[in-house]
């Protein structure tokens, strides 16, 4: 609720206060300093520097005078894109409050509210910007996203927000669109797909009749007074057609029968939720919806299962069957981009953590790059109707940017930080295998002789004071494993844990294995360069930084 | 004349596969089988020549045109497209059961051209098939008269868009179950049913009034007359009033079936259809004097009470007492042999065999106000035709072909199994239906999910 | 007395649809034996070939004779000139007698509570008057095995002729205990389980089947031994499977099903026969393999899979019949059984063949329940189940004329052939004032 709101808010006022949490930031200006910067889709991409004030973009260029309370991030090795934009997701949106039937309900005429019929709520409402959802979108990438209440047929109003500092008011546009979609009720009218539409109808064409009404009460005297309901009066706007509605349709038939709809009624429309959609891009094309798609393929579980031996003829075509849907699931995206439809994503019903991995399936099925980078950013921009303020990186835009360690979509780029309103989020890097010839877990017998299998003694300085244990690698069946013993963290003796990930590359070993302490578990890797018997690198432990180690191949096992 | 003529026909004679939104038309010859006109006799050795989706020419050693196809059907039966006046296949909604009249529902709004059924009943031989509202309601939604084109994925592309419109009404133990029984609303006896049916008409007729006063006062100048309320409800009921709606009413018990007649008359209501029907044949001369006639089951009966004292005379019976009659399915199992249900009035009740076939062709045609369009093979109506082999009314007859507008869509030699249109990219094991009767029976479908409890007995063993 | 008899038949011939014999206002005809001399039809013996102008005397309600020159010595003379004579059709499967309106549970006696219950008989609830026996023997149907349903052991089966007004007097000499296999298949279209919790769900109850059937043959041990043991009826039944004094009807449908069903019961020697088999065309060189005989039907029933060709379920038989199953037919009806026929000539048509389709109904379901020295075919020394039709009992233009069972010569009339009656032109008729 609002009052939520209201007690977590950071004082906005000019002067600044103590801040005993320490957490505060220390100024609103930020300078990212000669990253290469895409400032929209299809730019090749320059090196530039990025001044970000109060959430705005001051400037984007190669010689930018930069003020004195500019923290910079440095971008040399940083690749800049506009923040990301979701089109229509429910992150941070909570359920409201089952609502009470009233005693005298009738199953066959039930009060709007209880029908699920909402057009009135607002997503502000519900909408807590200190969700774990709202931070694992962010993480991915996302800066904007339109979210929609939950509820019914017509659970309310959607609004714009910002994924930035969570305790301010991260609202852009509390009234965005009318949500709708063919969610029937349970237990009563309308309780099937067939009503919803019929409902739908009826309630448009009885706000049309109440303006009516009241431009005659307004101009006429002597007239009966008007009483619009509370659906009514939320769903004017529509009818005058100053609102769209955001209609959520999966399948095809549901896409068909939502511009069916449209076409009958004449409301503006943006169709979400698009999940299977191939055999209706001409009906979406010829009627000018613009579509949010799912940012979602299909699970590929039923395809892996598929088994290759002592299977009949019959379960061969079926498994045909299922691979050309999958395959054509995934073509889709491309479809749409090559038909000339305006489309964004939405994340309503996705996974944060599989962005890239969706993006990058739909990119080899046909997406151009350019196309998928639009479709996070610019075309929802134009979309939402905020195309002034966002969708790339240009003086007066808001400050949401995406900062990568390499080009997006390719296989190794993380993200690195995410700025969203001018607020900055840092995300730790992981380090995958170095070089991309070093295939790990493959290669077959070591390089140049470079002895690394048998049993290794080590010691660590660090800042706690010294540390060791043994690191034992074998080679079994060209894959490097083994294993590793430390001092427990939790106090007494040696703890000891698999390998993961380890590679040899020229003369460079390097690997990870977990640590359990205090309730969590860190991922820690060692990289070291062998000569001889002698290995030195360094550990490092996450959030923790890097120390030296020292190890000696004490039993070089036989096999080598 | 006959030049142009010509040419044309060859041109279009070529176009079989057109654009995804247009309706498919074809054209073909089908040369040397018995057909079967049902309304013009039987014709043996003949030929009925197919152009641009209808038939133009039925006679002996006819000429294909240029581009024309042509199907030697020597040996073979040759009769109208099927017509099923009940079903339920290709709808992904049959029953909005929350509320006694629910007549602004609309068919159309759910029709699924993929679902399988389609494919199954061409198959059978049924080209045309009214896919209906279920009977949870006493007046239920507005019906779509479907064409089996199979293999779009556009519901427009099926629907049968110049028939007439309809919509669906139901008496008896399903109204009264859902409603009463179920949810203590109106009607729960037989007496509540006739109730609603006569205050919905009545409040339609408030409904026309009060806008018929609206529309002539808004005209006026310094008007202050305000808009009613709109209601696509009562306004339904209001066309039905108007003569713009054929009812098609699910009904069972000779009293209810008599009770509905008496209020039609009152309302000056002429198209009526009584649907299943089990007693039709005890008030046969009413229904054949009041009524445009019966659609009725070959023979189930005994599954409900009303339903217990019923004959498999009863189509026979409301056919000698010149009622209107058709056989229809209501079932997704037995759509595929509508051919066979029809023969079983030459078991019970001796008919012949042009009243047998009449009872899934130009009867149910009637019915559904299309008999102008389809029904019988006659030059100038639309060409949806079924070659059999066997005659449809022998109990060994098998459908070998099914042209719709004459176009092919079921080729019992040439058709691949799998007939599905499209599989879920995540489908791991095929679901398999076994004695789903679920599946079959769709009468009371969307019901079960309606009732958070119900008795495990009604549900199990409720066909209709 | 035969003259009357003979142009009353005559009579009869010429006024389809079919009347009952002899109706005068107000008498009820019975049911009647005697001695009855069938003359001059084509008899489809079904064993011994189709036999023309051959006549058939019943007797003591058996065929005593079936020969070209029979004495019509003390019998009543039906002249049957250009008529057929076929033996009494057998239902496999059915659940008629045991209810009577599906919609109210007051009359549904096929199941009762509880997973394991062997020892409930259909034999005893079978309703003798139900309305729909005399329904369905007007159409040929003389013999049906009805059936409980439900759990995984639902009741004992039992073999019933249709006529006679108490169960022992209609019990055809055949019972078998019910079993229900456990399935791994998706229920229907409202079966909303994942495909692991599918998997799971089959295994447990697979465990459980195995679990009850190692119980039974323990208390058949303990029995065996001559140990006194506690009153345990379900038990006590299904050890009559083990010993193989009773069959087992396994109904099984999906093919993953049907072929753990072949393991289940390998090696166990006891007498299955499998009902259902949906998808036994998908396995039928395993039924063959493992010699199991099967009860399949409905014929006329929607494919199992929505891949499957449509006319899976009508070529079913055939498909199994080719491969070498033994194969009878049934309607897994209540009411309305009498279309056995109708089924049958489906499976013909589709791929079973007129005639193996016409053994399908007699002679195979005679054998498979090991009463085809009783019944099954038209043959001297059986029991008088026989039907005389103007043709093929399978097509729908056909009309049958008399139906013998027992011995007993059947009324041709029933409910719905007296509302015809009533109704047909009623009177009054439109009355309009």
């Amino acid at each position: 609720m609002l009052g939520l709101l209201v007690a977590g808010w950071l004082n906005q006022s000019a002067w600044a206060q103590s801040d005993p949490t320490g957490k505060r930031r220390v100024t609103s200006t930020y300078a990212i300093t000669n990253a290469t910067v895409f400032k929209a889709p299809g730019d090749p991409g320059s090196k530039a520097t990025i001044l970000i004030k109060d959430g705005v973009i001051l400037g984007v260029g190669s010689s930018l005078t930069l003020p004195k309370d500019a923290k910079v991030i440095a971008g040399d090795s940083l690749f800049v894109y506009p923040g990301f934009i979701d089109g229509a997701g429910t992150m941070g949106i909570s359920k409201p409050k089952d609502v009470e039937r009233p005693k005298d309900f009738v199953s066959s005429t039930p009060p709007d509210e209880v029908a699920g019929i909402t057009p009135w709520r607002m997503a502000t409402d519900s909408y807590s910007g200190a969700s774990t959802l709202v931070d694992d979108w962010r993480k991915a990438g996302f800066t904007l996203s339109q979210v929609i209440p939950d509820g019914g047929m017509l659970p309310g109003k959607t609004a714009l927000v910002l994924l930035g500092e969570p305790k301010t008011n991260n609202f852009l546009k509390a009234n965005a669109a009318i949500a709708a979609n063919f969610r029937s009720s349970r237990g009563m009218y309308p309780a099937t797909l067939a009503g919803v539409m019929a409902k739908f109808r009826d309630i448009y064409q009885n706000t049309a009749l109440v303006i009516e009404h009241e431009r005659l009460f307004a101009s006429n005297s002597g007239v009966k007074r008007p009483q619009a309901s509370p659906t009514q009066t939320a769903f004017m706007p529509v009818v005058q057609k100053q609102l769209p509605v955001l209609f959520t349709a999966g399948s095809e038939l549901e896409i068909r029968r939502a511009i069916a709809l449209q076409k009958e009624l004449g409301f503006k429309l943006i169709l979400t939720g698009l999940e299977d959609y191939a055999s209706v891009i001409d009906v979406i094309k010829s009627s000018g919806t613009p579509v949010l798609i799912k940012l979602q393929v299909p699970d590929d579980k039923s395809i892996k299962s598929q088994k290759a031996d002592g299977v009949t003829e019959a379960t061969k075509a079926q498994y045909a069957r299922v691979k050309e849907s999958y395959d054509n699931a995934l073509k889709q995206a491309a479809q749409l981009e090559k038909a000339g439809i305006l489309f964004g994503f939405s994340t309503t019903d996705a996974k944060a953590a599989d962005v890239q991995k969706t993006l990058k399936a739909m990119i080899s099925n046909g997406l151009s790059e350019k196309a998928a980078l639009a479709a996070l950013t610019t075309n929802p921009a134009t979309i939402l109707g905020v195309s002034s303020m966002a969708g790339t990186l240009e003086k007066g835009k808001l400050a949401n940017l995406v900062l990568t360690t390499d080009t997006l979509f390719k296989e190794e780029t993380q993200i690195k930080h995410v700025i969203a309103d001018g607020y900055v989020f840092d995300y730790e890097i992981k380090k995958k295998s170095v070089k991309a010839e070093a295939t790990p877990a493959k290669s077959e017998a070591a390089p140049n002789g470079v002895q690394v299998e048998g049993v290794w003694e080590y010691t660590s300085e660090t800042p706690a004071g010294s540390s060791g244990g043994e690191i034992t690698l074998k080679r079994e069946n060209g894959v490097l494993a083994g294993n590793i013993t430390f001092d427990d963290p939790s106090g007494s003796g040696k703890a000891s844990a698999p390998i993961k990930n380890a590679s040899l590359t020229g003369k460079t070993l390097s690997f990870e294995f977990d640590v359990a302490a205090g309730g969590m578990s860190l991922t820690v890797t060692i990289s070291g360069e062998i000569n001889g018997k002698n290995m030195e690198g360094a550990l490092s432990v996450p959030q923790m930084g890097s120390f030296p180690v020292k190890a000696t191949l004490s039993s070089p096992s036989q096999a080598n | 004349m006959k030049k142009h003529f010509y040419l044309l026909v060859a041109f279009l004679g070529l176009g079989v596969g057109m654009s995804h939104a247009q309706i498919q038309k074809g054209s073909l010859l089908i040369k040397n089988a018995t057909v079967l006109t049902v309304t013009k006799g039987n014709l043996e050795s003949s030929d009925v020549l197919v152009q641009n989706g209808v038939i133009t020419q039925i006679g002996k050693n006819l000429s294909a045109p240029a581009g024309v196809s042509a199907i030697d059907a020597t040996g073979k039966y040759l009769m109208p497209g099927i017509i099923d006046a009940h079903s339920h296949v290709g709808l992904d909604v049959v029953n909005e059961a929350s509320a006694p009249i629910t007549a602004e529902i609309r068919m159309k709004d759910v029709v699924n051209p993929t679902e399988i059924g389609i494919y199954r009943a061409l198959a059978g031989g049924v080209t045309v098939s009214h896919a209906m509202h279920g009977s949870a309601n006493v007046v239920g939604g507005q019906n779509a008269t479907l064409k089996h084109r199979w293999g779009t994925e556009d519901p427009a592309d099926i629907i049968m868009h110049d028939a007439p419109r309809t919509i669906k009404f139901a008496l008896g133990e399903n109204p009264t179950r859902v409603h009463g029984r179920g949810n203590g609303i109106q009607p729960r006896s037989r007496m509540g049913v006739e109730a609603v049916i006569r205050n919905g008409f009545n409040e339609a007729l408030q409904y026309k009034k009060a806008w018929e006063k609206y529309n002539l006062a808004k005209t006026q100048k310094g008007n202050t007359l305000t808009p009613p309320a709109y209601s696509e409800r009562l306004q339904t009921l209001a066309d039905i009033l108007d003569g713009k709606i054929i009812i098609h009413c699910h009904s069972y018990r000779a009293d209810e079936i008599y009770m509905l007649i008496n209020v039609i008359k009152d309302f000056n209501i002429k198209k009526v259809v009584f649907q299943h029907t089990n007693e039709g044949f005890k008030v046969a001369p009413e229904i054949a004097e009041y009524t445009m006639g019966a659609s009725v089951f070959a023979d189930w009966w005994a599954y409900k009470m009303e339903v217990y004292y019923s004959t498999a005379y009863n189509a026979a019976i409301l056919q000698k007492n010149g009622a209107i009659t058709s056989i229809n399915s209501d079932s997704a199992e037995l759509i595929r042999h509508l051919y066979h249900e029809a023969a079983k009035t030459q078991r019970y009740g001796g008919l012949t065999d042009e009243e047998a076939l009449a009872m899934i062709t130009i009867n149910p045609a009637k019915q559904l106000g299309i008999e102008d369009k389809v029904g019988s093979i006659e030059v100038g109506k639309q060409a949806d035709l079924v070659i059999f082999e066997g005659h449809p009314l022998s109990s060994y007859a098998v459908p070998q072909m099914t042209f719709v507008d004459g176009v092919k869509y079921f080729d019992r030699k040439a058709d691949k199994d799998d007939q599905r249109l499209s599989v879920a990219a995540t489908e791991m094991v095929e679901p398999i239906f076994l004695r789903a009767n679920e599946e079959a029976h769709r009468c009371m479908q969307d019901v079960d999910k309606y009732f958070e409890a119900f008795q495990g007995a009604f549900f199990v063993n409720e066909k209709h | 007395m035969k003259r009357i008899l003979k142009s009353f038949c005559a009579a009869l011939l010429a006024l389809l649809p079919v009347v009952a014999v002899a109706q005068i206002d107000g008498e009820f005809v019975k049911p009647r034996t005697g001695k009855f001399l069938l003359e001059n039809a084509t008899v489809v013996t079904v064993t011994k070939g189709t036999l023309k102008n051959t006549s058939v005397l019943l007797e003591n309600g058996k065929i005593s004779q079936v020969g070209t020159t029979l004495s019509s010595e003390g019998a009543e003379v039906i002249d049957c000139t250009g008529m057929f004579i076929y033996p009494g059709i057998i239902d496999g499967g059915t659940r008629l007698g045991l209810v009577e309106v599906s919609s109210v549970p007051e009359t549904v006696d096929y199941a009762d509570v509880g997973n394991v219950t062997p020892n409930m008989q259909a034999l005893t609830t079978v309703n003798p008057n139900s309305e729909a026996i005399g329904v369905t023997r007007v159409s040929g149907v003389t013999t049906v095995l009805t059936v409980p349903s439900g759990g995984l052991f639902p009741g004992t089966a039992a073999l019933i002729n249709l006529n006679g007004y108490t169960p022992d007097q209609m019990y055809g000499g055949f019972k078998a205990v019910a079993m229900t296999f456990p399935s791994s298949g998706r229920r229907g279209r409202f079966d909303r389980r994942s495909d692991e919790d599918i998997k799971k769900d089959g295994e447990k109850a697979m465990k459980e089947a195995n679990d009850i059937w190692e119980n039974a043959k323990s208390y058949l041990e303990l029995k065996k031994s001559g140990a006194e043991l506690t009153y345990y009826p379900e038990m006590e039944q299904l050890s009559k499977v083990i010993t193989g004094e009773l069959s087992l009807l396994i109904e099984v449908n999906s093919a993953s099903d049907i072929l753990n069903a072949i393991k289940w019961v390998e090696g166990k020697n006891i007498k299955v026969i499998f009902t259902g088999v949906a998808e036994g065309w998908r396995v039928s060189e395993q039924i063959a393999k493992a010699k199991i005989p099967v009860v399949t039907g409905p014929i006329q029933e929607l494919p199992t899979r929505g891949s499957d060709r449509y006319d899976t379920p009508y070529a079913n038989a055939g498909m199994l019949a080719k491969a070498g199953v033994k194969v009878a037919l049934r309607t897994d009806e209540e009411e309305n059984v009498r279309n056995l026929p109708f089924h049958a000539a489906f499976a013909a048509a589709y791929g079973l063949g007129k005639e193996e389709a016409l053994k399908a109904v007699t002679i195979n379901p005679a054998e498979i329940f090991g009463v085809a020295d009783q019944y099954g075919s038209v043959e001297a020394g059986k029991r008088a189940n026989l039907i005389v039709s103007t043709g093929d009992p399978f097509e729908t233009r056909s009309q049958i004329l008399h139906v013998f069972i027992d011995g007993y010569r059947i009324p041709m009339s029933n409910r719905h052939i007296r509302l015809y009656q009533e109704f047909l032109e009623r009177s009054p008729g439109l009355k309009t004032n």
